[in-house]
């Protein structure tokens, strides 16, 4: 029997369809689950957390969400060591939840990802992650090669790691960088970060590898028809390179 | 002079519904929160001409969903604390003031402010929360 994955649905998750069907896509089992029907939750193994605007981003972006029942669920599963991966407005509520970088307690945050930078507007770009771990160090990239490029779409107006000198420090001397932003040709710097991330962090891992917390949307550049340069003949229903991540996450599972 | 003004929702404010609803989960014992963005200006010598002036500037002010208070105080009351951001936005609030009321209406304890701030109102990391007397 495989290993089932929970997409978690709050008031305001808008990119559950995609993040199924592209688990599905990858030979996951997947599936919604509401937050009116929490305690479903227990019957999975895995669970990834989709973007959108939960709670309307009321208070600040995951915020509210990160106190949902579900969390409470979310949060002991993956105190049980079962793999939960965040993507944007996910990625959000797991460092409000404090299960990223996970450096202090429980519902404690010790990080956020905070309004972009130096313009606080929403951004919308393709953008590049360059694998910033060893890919062991996290079960959900363990599938993918060390160092390796994963194209995506950056589609939020607060995406910029902030956190005190010293819990930074803590980020970085933890090993929980797990993706910075980088060029088409993997070369890192400055103008590669769309939104003034310190370190140029596109993603976070928790302490024990098993939680996994990135901005951008690899599930926006998953299958050919994503891309706007599509030439015709092109096999539109071809996964392309954001799908990786979803491969090595199921890959995890298995 | 610097002046505060406090620009609040008079239609039903979602997000302090919201919050009140998330806190009292959280075993907050509150029954009514209150919520304001806090601006400040250096020319608030004249309150009724502040005033006046906030109410004509459509970026922040909508007189068919907002009231505006032009503030005494450059700092929260018993029961209100400021989350201000560490780094400001142009444009964006000083500070949200957020005000907890009991079952009596009345300001709850600094205790029960301080539990609000730290499990809900404030992430460190991003925020600075400024109570009565702490500024």
């Amino acid at each position: 029997m495989s290993a089932r994955i929970a997409v978690p649905v709050f008031p305001g998750t808008n990119s559950e369809d995609e993040t199924v069907r592209l688990l599905r896509d990858c030979g996951g089992d997947a599936e919604l689950v509401h937050w009116s029907e929490p305690d479903a939750l227990r019957q999975f193994d895995a669970y990834v957390l989709s973007g959108g605007f939960a709670y309307e981003d009321r208070i600040r972006a995951g915020a509210v969400a990160a106190h949902d029942r579900m969390m409470d669920l979310v949060i002991a599963a993956a105190d049980a060591g079962k793999l939960v991966f965040g993507i944007c407005n996910g990625a959000q509520i797991l460092l409000e939840a404090g299960l990223v970088p996970g450096t202090g307690p429980a519902r404690r945050p010790t990080a956020a990802f905070a309004k972009n930078a130096p313009s606080a507007h929403f951004i919308c770009r393709h953008v590049h992650l360059r694998l910033a771990l060893e890919p062991g160090r996290c079960a959900i990239t363990a599938a993918l090669p060390s160092g390796a490029l994963i194209p995506a779409w950056a589609a939020h107006a607060e995406g910029r790691l902030a956190a005190t000198p010293q819990r930074l420090e803590e980020i970085v001397s933890g090993g929980h960088v797990a993706f910075v932003y980088a060029h088409a040709d993997g070369t890192v710097d400055s103008e590669a970060v769309p939104n003034g991330s310190a370190l140029g962090c596109a993603g976070l891992v928790n302490r024990d590898g098993n939680v996994l917390a990135i901005m951008p949307h690899p599930e926006r550049d998953a299958w050919n028809f994503n891309h706007l340069d599509l030439i015709e003949g092109d096999d539109v229903l071809a996964p392309s390179g954001g799908s990786a991540v979803f491969r090595s996450f199921v890959q995890a599972l298995a | 002079m610097k002046r505060a003004v406090a620009i609040s929702l008079k239609i039903p404010d979602n997000t302090a519904y919201t919050a009140l609803v998330a806190l009292r989960r959280l075993g907050v014992a509150v029954a009514r929160v209150e919520r304001s963005d806090v601006y400040f200006f250096e020319d608030g010598a004249d309150r009724t001409a502040l005033a006046a002036r906030v109410a004509a500037d459509e970026a922040i002010f909508n007189p068919n969903k907002h009231r505006l208070a032009v503030l005494d105080r450059g700092a929260p009351r018993r029961g209100e604390v400021w989350i201000e951001p560490l780094i400001a936005s142009k444009g964006a609030p000083a500070a949200v003031a957020w005000r907890l009321l009991d079952e009596a209406g009345a300001p709850v304890e600094r205790s029960v402010l301080a539990a609000a701030v730290e499990r809900l109102l404030c992430n460190p990391a991003i925020d600075r929360a400024v109570t009565e007397g702490t500024r």
